[in-house]
């Protein structure tokens, strides 16, 4: 009754008011009272809902905005959002993401996988900024929440260009290692998985040097140690840790996600050279060998998603974003059977959802962007691509 | 001073009366003529463009500000290019008439292209100029090109493939036409006899098989053969630890290989390398690996 007694209130104050409360006294059943007769009066509203938990999300709740809770951000979500977000995040206070039909998508073969089963690949591919890292984003936060040890590599491409270091790898001599980005993702790895490294115990004795090794029977959480404070063998740490958890995960101890944006930075060329000046071949960087492995479909108890991305690729065309254009025929053969799933722009609801939030959150400060022909006028501007759509309502 | 002038005025010519009588310019042809008059007994062979001649209101020539192209009287842009008043279509039908003389009939039998086509495969072309000078040699006239369509010529898929591999950009992939154009040789006939040769040795070339052909490459397709290929090999792995996973029994290969969802993967994945990827083939590849993989999904 509450509930609906502040949503007859016509002014956006109202809405305000209802979206600094806490989100817990609006539950379930109330939600669904929500929904139903706000449309009539009040369009405003139907932008958001309260459900933060995507197990529940479905076909209802396309269209809405959900927020993530703090702490969970700071645990499943170190390094995982990409920038831009990372900003409207601050501004705001509050980190929303839109429920979307290629997330659930996603989220409805997450929940009917069969662990027995070797895991499934699920591509995300789409045009620049249609939202292929917020789906996968939302994927790892129902993951996340369900208790599943979440292997999530922001962007493959930093591992391919720009590395400062490059040491020759200590196992294999071929091969070079990065340490700093190496420990920099292993720090990032331990916030978000910090109760499974205690719990999963490594298989063999891993030997660092002549002083240290890692008997067999530690927890995996010493690997991590070994790896962040001796930053030499980060890159070895890295490589254990993925072997370990793949040969692992069949015993049904815990069910793994492997998330890596950026994928096709792995059947890319690099930037890097050696001392002679000459380039390397992706494979012969000892973290994208490890990773190409933990990719493959060999290994069962969890499931595989990735994201194409333009973005940050190297060589590639602008416009391109098709699968065999991005990954070339090698990370192709390398990837099929995968499931290809298309993230595209906003459909009217979508955008008339997005255009609420940024209003409700005073995003908008130019005084005819709240008018319909404001909103036909960014419609068009953005064509109802998200990412230009946040460009663009960023400088109003 | 006007002393000399008168003297110098004196000089040349005198008076106005002795000076030839200068005629008024009459106006000109064009006024004159019919709508339906002969026009190529006005032109009847290639001549300079006479404004007074042609009663078009023709206009060429860059504008000034605020101006229009110059007329037709006294422009030199209208001179200087090449016209065609000597040859409309009505002067082309009297040549036209004027040569049957010297021609044979076209063959009743052949009155389609299809039958032209099937009895005649090859088609040259040549050309041959024209120019008043002392010489009739023209350097241009050897040049010879031989046309022909590859559906006419008897081969089979390896032959077809190895004489486009030989023939390289001669070939169109879209009409399906081989076209040797030889000017190598100082005659017109010797370069036929050469393109002829061509031919013949092209056709009996790709028929035969080379050693060295046996080391062709997956690189060295023209299209994407799915047996043999990794996305085969990694499919029939996956089925094999699905099913091993299921304790359903360890089926063969080719029983695996038999199964609809493989042969419609197969399909996909095959239709998706040679044409290329749009929305509708990755769609389609999404489906069949679904019913490959059992996958379904839940939506709330």
């Amino acid at each position: 009754m509450t509930a609906k007694t502040m949503l007859t209130g016509v002014t956006r104050l109202s809405s305000r008011i209802q979206k600094l409360d806490p989100r817990c006294f609006l539950h379930g059943s109330a939600q669904a009272a929500q929904s139903n007769p706000v449309p009539a009066e009040h369009p405003r509203v139907i932008s958001r809902t309260s459900d933060s938990d995507p197990a529940k999300h479905g076909e209802q709740h396309e269209g809405k905005y959900y927020s993530i809770p703090i702490q969970d951000l700071k645990t499943v979500f170190p390094h995982g959002l990409p920038p831009r977000f990372r900003m409207q995040v601050k501004t705001f206070g509050e980190a929303c993401l839109m429920v979307r039909k290629p997330a659930l998508e996603l989220l409805g073969y997450l929940k009917n996988t069969k662990f027995s089963h070797p895991a499934v690949r699920y591509l995300l591919y789409g045009e620049k900024g249609t939202g292929k890292t917020l789906s996968l984003c939302h994927a790892v936060h129902f993951c996340a929440k369900h208790d599943w040890l979440v292997l999530h590599i922001p962007d493959a491409h930093l591992w391919v260009k720009n590395c400062r270091e490059l040491l020759q790898s200590t196992y294999n001599k071929q091969r070079f290692d990065q340490p700093l980005e190496a420990s920099t993702w292993l720090k990032n790895f331990k916030t978000t998985n910090k109760h499974f490294l205690s719990q999963i115990k490594v298989q063999e004795k891993y030997v660092w040097n002549r002083r240290e090794s890692t008997e067999k029977g530690s927890p995996l959480g010493e690997v991590v140690e070994q790896g962040i404070t001796r930053v030499r063998n980060a890159t070895d740490a890295v490589g254990i840790v993925l072997k370990e958890l793949r040969n692992q995960s069949s015993t049904g101890l815990f069910h793994l996600l492997v998330a890596v944006d950026g994928v096709n930075a792995l059947w890319g060329r690099s930037t890097l050279k050696r001392e002679d000046r000459t380039l390397i071949a992706p494979e012969e960087l000892a973290l994208v060998h490890s990773l190409r492995k933990m990719v493959k479909n060999d290994w069962h108890g969890g499931a595989i998603v990735l994201s194409l991305s333009q973005t940050g690729s190297l060589f590639k065309s602008r416009t391109a974003y098709l699968p065999h254009e991005l990954l070339g025929k090698e990370g192709f053969d390398a990837l099929d059977p995968f499931l290809p799933i298309l993230t595209s722009n906003y459909n009217p609801k979508e955008f008339e959802s997005s255009f609420q939030y940024y209003l409700e959150n005073n995003w908008l400060q130019h005084e005819k962007a709240a008018t319909e022909e404001g909103k036909k006028e960014l419609k068009f501007l953005s064509n109802c691509n998200p990412g230009q759509l946040e460009r663009l309502c960023a400088s109003l | 001073m006007c002393q000399i002038s008168y003297v110098k005025s004196t000089f040349g010519l005198a008076s106005r009366s002795e000076r030839p009588i200068r005629r008024k310019a009459l106006p000109p042809r064009t006024e004159k003529m019919d709508v339906d008059q002969d026009w190529p007994s006005v032109y009847p062979v290639a001549a300079p463009f006479k404004p007074s001649a042609v009663p078009l209101p023709v206009r060429m020539g860059y504008p000034v500000k605020k101006g229009v192209p110059m007329a037709k009287e006294g422009n030199l842009e209208l001179l200087k290019i090449p016209n065609f008043l000597h040859l409309t279509p009505v002067a082309i039908k009297r040549h036209c008439e004027a040569l049957k003389d010297f021609c044979t009939e076209w063959p009743a039998a052949l009155d389609s292209d299809e039958k032209c086509e099937k009895h005649f495969p090859i088609e040259i072309d040549t050309a041959d100029y024209v120019s008043s000078g002392p010489s009739v040699r023209n350097p241009k006239a050897r040049v010879v090109t031989l046309r022909v369509k590859l559906s006419s010529l008897n081969l089979d898929n390896h032959a077809k493939k190895k004489l486009i591999k030989l023939v390289g950009e001669r070939y169109c992939k879209t009409t399906d036409v081989l076209s040797i154009t030889t000017d190598r040789c100082p005659l017109k006939r010797q370069n036929y006899d050469y393109a002829l040769y061509l031919l013949t040795v092209l056709y009996h070339e790709s028929w035969k098989t080379e050693e060295w052909e046996k080391n062709k490459t997956e690189a060295d397709m023209e299209e994407y053969v799915w047996e043999n290929s990794s996305s085969e090999k990694n499919v029939l792995q996956t089925l094999l630890q699905i099913r091993a996973a299921d304790s359903s029994g360890a089926p063969s290969r080719e029983e695996l290989l038999g199964t609809k969802e493989v042969e419609d993967y197969q399909k996909c994945v095959v239709r998706l390398k040679n044409e290329g990827e749009n929305e509708e083939s990755l769609a389609q590849y999404k489906e069949s690996v679904k019913r490959l993989l059992n996958l379904e999904c839940s939506l709330n």
